[in-house]
């Protein structure tokens, strides 16, 4: 696992292991900062030198969250880094890739790096959110507000911090008066509901004759199954279609 | 506030950090000619000279003397036979020029070995197609039996 040796290196190189509980903690303390010339150069942004022109590069799991929600916060700030720069090292790789017209070795290493970053976000903003909760009672996240936009359909609006307040702000006003002819709205939302209902209305339609279909080819099926997975299709209405031909059974 | 949300900024106020940056750089091929200290990378639209000034000093410990950065304008087309126009991303592209003495040349990713090696794994393959084909050709005539039929 590419990522995790380098997360070990890179502690070393910190004076303290991200892996403490897998670790001996004594050599750890030890050693304090000592960055490694690698780390310093340039090469960080390249894969490992016996990489180089692989067709296959092996790597481990994404970290995953509840890998993550047993690190403090300092290792997993430490761990950020980590995985920022192995994103780097591997858009570096695949760009190079592109230019030569090579295929990339092991794209999904980029799909597990991003997936650990999230992940780690996500932990991270938890902490923030209990953090918040127990001192100020709030969530601690960025208010939003669902306010009616310009063609009548609702909005998510984010609302951000401003030096003034919004009675004096004459450019936030300019922003807001952004508005249409009511009339067009009037029309517009008109239209979009009738577009609504009728790919409504179809996908209703769609479901009903799939039912039927489905009790043709397999009369015996568990039909509570059924009904959770089409709860808007009335099993005893597509009984009575005429569509519905079910199989002759013998067995019984 | 969230991660992502920073308070504003007003005069007096306690400088902004950034704990968890989602910035990205690439260290790519220079696109011309051009002395040996500079380097050339790709980096996220939302960085300034000076975010990647820092960001090279503090998380690669890479000193740099100077930065510049450009915006290149994504290619535009047409779509064949659809007729309506495609515009590729833009691109920043940031120069970092490197302190006196200090340069940088971009490696082979490629190493002519294991291209080699490569083309020989590729011979021996098609090799073996091509003995399967003509172990299938036996049979070309009586389509349906299986290989083990005829002598």
């Amino acid at each position: 696992m590419a990522n995790f040796t380098k997360a070990l290196h890179l502690s070393k190189s910190y004076g303290k292991s991200l892996f403490s509980t897998l670790r001996n903690g004594h050599i750890c303390n030890s050693r304090m900062i000592s960055t490694t010339l690698y780390l310093r150069d340039f090469m960080a942004f390249f894969d490992d030198k016996k990489n180089w022109g692989a067709t296959e590069v092996k790597s481990g799991r994404s970290w995953q969250k509840d890998d993550l929600r047993i690190k403090s916060n300092p290792d997993l700030h430490k761990l950020w880094y980590v995985l920022l720069k192995e994103r780097n090292m591997l858009l570096t790789m695949e760009q190079e890739c592109k230019e030569q017209m090579k295929l990339f070795p092991s794209p999904e290493r980029l799909d597990k790096v991003e997936e650990s970053m999230e992940n780690l976000e996500e932990v991270v903003r938890e902490r923030n959110r209990a953090y918040h909760e127990l001192e100020r009672g709030e969530i601690g996240e960025q208010p939003k507000e669902t306010i009616i936009g310009p063609f009548g359909l609702p909005e998510e609006y984010k609302m951000t911090e401003h030096s003034i307040p919004k009675e004096i702000n004459a450019e936030w006003y300019k922003q807001q008066q952004i508005k249409c002819d009511p009339r067009d709205v009037a029309e517009f939302g008109r239209k979009y509901r009738e577009k609504e209902f009728i790919e409504k209305r179809r996908q209703h339609k769609r479901d009903f004759n799939h039912v039927i279909g489905l009790l043709n080819r397999f009369p015996k099926m568990d039909m509570e199954a059924l009904k959770e997975q089409y709860p808007d299709v009335d099993i005893e209405k597509a009984k009575a279609s005429r569509k519905y031909k079910p199989p002759p059974v013998f067995d019984d | 506030m969230s991660t992502r949300l920073y308070p504003l900024y007003q005069k007096g106020g306690p400088q902004l950090r950034v704990f968890l940056p989602n910035f990205w750089l690439k260290l790519v091929r220079p696109d011309n000619d051009r002395p040996s200290n500079i380097v050339q990378f790709m980096c996220s639209m939302e960085m300034t000279r000076y975010d990647i000034k820092n960001y090279l000093e503090k998380i690669y410990g890479i000193k740099c003397v100077h930065v510049r950065t450009r915006i290149a304008l994504g290619k535009t087309r047409l779509e064949p036979g659809r007729g309506y126009v495609i515009k590729d991303d833009d691109i920043k592209y940031a120069y970092v020029i490197l302190p006196k003495g200090e340069t940088f040349e971009f490696p082979n990713l490629f190493p002519e070995e294991k291209e080699k090696e490569l083309k020989e794994q590729e011979k021996t393959f098609e090799e073996i197609k091509k003995s399967h084909e003509k172990f299938l050709s036996k049979n070309s005539n009586r389509p349906g039996t299986p290989g083990w039929f005829s002598f």
